[in-house]
């Protein structure tokens, strides 16, 4: 398989803080890549450099071929990659439809009627059509981020990038939206996931990527990275998060 | 619920309007020949007021934007521009547009012989609304400020990763939401403008503060002049406060 992703020595610094430190990676069309690691470790951080929501300051990053270099490759970029973020981000003050009409419209120069057709469609797809009319405050948690996986669908994304998809949700929510993750996966789409649903890594990841301090400790497919961890951190981490069952 | 409660401000409104009729009608002698004699102060009032106020909206927008801009140029120049501007009185910027800059414009013509510039003539109306434009899009700018960076970073991202440039992520995300949050304090500056605006009877526009100080200096009778141009701007202050409520309740659907 072709690489659609390429990380080359990637640097960030917040300040002082040394955030990402040397970073290599290279993620293949059509693989589902779980980044794990504890809180700072610069997981989200690196995610957020793939679609440029995050300067870099050294190293690059090519998607589809595309250096993200200037600001024009970058918009051409973000076209292709679709983000879903912990806290949802729905626009407040669109329908739940027009939520994913809107991009469509100013950014694919689709007509009204096409992005209409492709929203009702997706909407379908995340079992959630009924709310079409509905104002995202009206849904819960779940159904909110089902709308938000809808709306970055809709732009026909290549790669999708997940930034702790079920964190900020009740327990019983989250099964809902990592289902429709599962389906994405299986469908073949390349994905980019922070996340510690060990269900879903176990279910639906080709690769696990194990990162602390800045930068990657450990990779590998997640029956060896869970099962026989090399480095001594990595045991301590899984440790504890496998502990809590999460 | 007590009584005084019950009074919503439309009676207020409606209390002046009809005192101002009332006026006018029973004691036509002064107060009909002073509402015939300042009504073409009341339109410049109203247009000069609306003119300005659609620019400072415009005006604002930018300026809020670039007060928020990561650009150090536009951020230091937009702050500046802030800045100075609310240090001085409107008065003393009105007067010095329409006094002082002329004389600026000409002075330039005749050190790079431009005879454009050595016979321009300001005028009164231009000169006010760019006074007016002038210091109220700095405050504008500010309330536009403030009104974007409530909205969460949140929406500016997920906007931007769907592919957006930052304009359209502005307009079709952040700022309708921040419209919401900012409309009460873009309706008192509208009234605020609408008052400030008999300041521009000092810089030759002959607005109902003018009128009236004309209409005075011929029929010396100031506590009828002065009162009844005191209700007619409450008449207009009155009526744009409900309009403005109207519109934030709207908003808040």
């Amino acid at each position: 398989m072709e690489p659609i992703i390429k990380i080359e020595n990637v640097h960030k610094h917040f300040g002082e803080i040394h955030a990402l430190r040397d970073i290599n990676l290279t993620i293949k069309t059509g693989e589902v890549v779980v980044i794990v690691g504890p809180s700072g470790s610069g997981k989200s951080t690196l995610l957020r450099c793939i679609n440029r929501l995050e300067e870099y300051d050294g190293g690059k990053i090519t998607v589809d071929d595309i250096p993200l270099d200037s600001a024009e490759n970058i918009n051409v970029v973000r076209r292709e990659v679709g983000m879903v973020f912990q806290s949802f981000n729905l626009f407040p003050h669109l329908t739940v439809l027009n939520n994913l009409v809107l991009a469509q419209k100013v950014v694919r120069m689709r007509s009204t009627e096409e992005a209409r057709h492709v929203a009702t469609k997706l909407l379908d797809k995340v079992g959630i059509l009924e709310k079409a009319d509905a104002w995202p405050s009206q849904l819960s948690g779940g159904q909110q981020q089902r709308v938000a996986i809808a709306r970055a669908l809709a732009m026909n994304p290549k790669i999708m990038l997940f930034d702790e998809p079920t964190s900020a949700l009740d327990p019983e929510m989250i099964k809902e939206v990592l289902d429709v993750m599962l389906s994405l996966a299986k469908d073949g789409m390349t994905m980019v996931v922070v996340s510690h649903e060990m269900g879903f890594t176990r279910a639906a990841a080709n690769r696990v990527v194990f990162m602390d301090e800045g930068s990657i400790a450990e990779e590998g497919p997640p029956e060896a990275l869970f099962g026989s961890p090399r480095k001594e951190r990595t045991k301590l981490f899984l440790s504890k998060i496998l502990k809590h069952g999460l | 619920m007590a009584w005084y409660k019950k009074i919503t401000w439309w009676w207020l409104l409606a209390t002046v309007i009809i005192l101002t009729v009332f006026l006018t009608v029973a004691k036509s002698d002064p107060f009909w020949r002073i509402l015939r004699f300042v009504s073409d102060g009341i339109l410049v009032t109203v247009m000069v007021t609306t003119t300005s106020f659609l620019l400072v909206l415009i005006a604002g927008m930018f300026g809020g934007m670039a007060r928020l801009s990561k650009n150090k140029f536009i951020y230091g120049v937009s702050t500046l521009y802030v800045e100075l501007v609310r240090g001085i009185p409107l008065l003393v910027q009105l007067i010095w547009w329409y006094f002082a800059f002329p004389i600026v414009i000409q002075q330039i013509g005749r050190r790079f012989n431009m005879p454009s510039f050595v016979s321009y003539q300001a005028n009164a109306y231009l000169m006010a609304v760019i006074g007016l434009v002038f210091c109220y899009g700095a405050y504008m700018s500010e309330i536009y400020r403030a009104g974007i960076q409530s909205i969460s970073k949140g929406q500016m991202e997920a906007a931007r990763s769907l592919g957006m440039s930052y304009f359209q992520a502005m307009r079709y995300v952040v700022l309708p939401q921040a419209i919401r949050v900012i409309m009460p304090p873009v309706g008192n500056e509208f009234i605020a403008l609408l008052k400030d605006s008999s300041l521009v009877s000092v810089v030759a526009v002959a607005d109902i503060t003018r009128r009236g100080r004309e209409y005075m200096s011929t029929h010396f009778n100031p506590i009828e002049v002065w009162t009844f141009i005191a209700l007619l701007y409450l008449v207009m202050t009155l009526f744009s406060a409900r309009i403005v409520a109207i519109i934030e309740r709207k908003l808040e659907r």
